[in-house]
């Protein structure tokens, strides 16, 4: 299990090294997602441990936002000068995102479906089917 | 011999605030469950809504309490990397799934910043508010430096961010059930783009291959649109 911390904090160190030196415009974190899933393409195996601490601290990934959440509440001062075009902007904005995003994937995937050619398309249907 | 000040400026143990936030989550995932996952009741606003309750009635300041709480958020990026585990085990139909993955961020990317400002704009919001705006539905640690680099204000940007995916984790798996979406590939990129970790977070429950999918759609929407937006915005 240390080994699997280990390679989670180094990847996690490297992306913060990389942003800090200005040489990726991206958060440490992110930089580390890509890295680590690099590596584990790169050796081809997952091992047990890290699947495990994956499977551990993402089960509990909606907790660790709750502080961030208190933190807004604390600081829901900075809302109150364009509160309504703020909260329409998040919710409405939101919502048109997801059912934007949502419906033209199912029409797609529909597309490629009556087409019958999934590997044109490139939309998986195949070997999600499988 | 040490000097014995030097013990009292050592932190106290966030003890207390750490429990308030982890007995509060066990509360909201038992309330979440209860209700058969209602995507309403999702356990981060509810652990939220209870934390700022016993806040508000034991008079803990928020200072105190994000003071404290500091170390549950500290697990924040080493658990964002941990998104790798899903992604590699779902490797093989992310790499079939090409031409969904991009058609979702040519979607929803571009749709995620217009609708947000479009709506405040309509609305009435100063220049600053929509700057602030614009990455809403970009992971917080991306958000920040884009709202910096367009001239918005990185604060409001991070309080935007959070109400952004807290609304994404209610309102995707809700859009889900009522427009009985069966792939999770399209949930999951769709919460991920545009609800973030905290959409993530809540496609995780949903399944694995939701997860991964929305993993994968917050990275790349995060990185498309950090690279993209200041790009576009210097354009104008």
């Amino acid at each position: 299990m240390l080994e699997a911390i280990a390679r989670v904090i180094v990847w996690l160190g490297l992306g913060e090294v990389l942003m800090r030196l200005g040489l990726v415009p991206v958060p440490g974190p992110v930089t580390g997602l890509v890295l680590l899933y690099l590596d584990l393409l790169w050796h081809k195996t997952l091992p047990d441990d890290l699947g495990r601490l994956a499977d551990r601290m993402l089960a509990l990934f909606g907790l660790l936002f709750v502080p961030a959440g208190v933190g807004v509440v604390a600081h829901a001062d900075v809302l109150r000068a364009e509160f309504v075009p703020i909260l329409a902007a998040i919710i409405a904005g939101t919502v048109v995102t997801l059912l934007a995003t949502i419906t033209s994937l199912v029409l797609i995937r529909s597309w490629a479906r009556r087409r019958k050619q999934p590997s044109v398309a490139n939309l998986g249907e195949a070997d999600l089917r499988a | 011999m040490p000097d014995p000040s030097a013990w009292a400026s050592l932190p106290e143990q966030p003890i207390l605030e750490v429990g308030i936030t982890v007995l509060a989550f066990f509360a909201a995932v038992r309330l979440a469950r209860w209700s058969g996952n209602n995507p309403f009741l999702n356990p981060t606003l509810i652990a939220i809504v209870l934390v700022v309750i016993v806040l508000n009635v034991t008079g803990i300041t928020y200072t105190t309490y994000l003071r404290g709480a500091a170390f549950i958020q500290f697990l924040l990026a080493p658990t964002v990397v941990l998104l790798a585990v899903p992604l590699y085990r779902q490797t093989a139909v992310i790499r079939a799934s090409g031409g969904l993955i991009a058609a979702a961020l040519l979607v929803g990317l571009p749709t995620g910043i217009l609708s947000a400002v479009g709506i405040a704009w309509a609305l009435g919001a100063s220049r600053t508010t929509l700057l602030s705006l614009a990455p809403k539905s970009v992971t917080t640690g991306i958000a920040v430096g884009i709202s910096e680099a367009i001239g918005g204000v990185p604060a409001l940007t991070a309080v935007l961010v959070i109400s952004t995916g807290i609304t994404g984790a209610i309102a995707g798996p809700a859009i889900q059930r009522w427009l009985r979406v069966e792939d999770d590939r399209v949930t999951g990129l769709a919460i991920g783009i545009a609800g973030h970790g905290i959409g993530t977070a809540r496609a995780l429950q949903i399944s694995e291959l939701a997860g991964a999918f929305a993993g994968l759609g917050m990275s790349l929407n995060g990185v498309l649109t950090g690279v993209l937006l200041p790009l576009a915005m210097r354009g104008l």
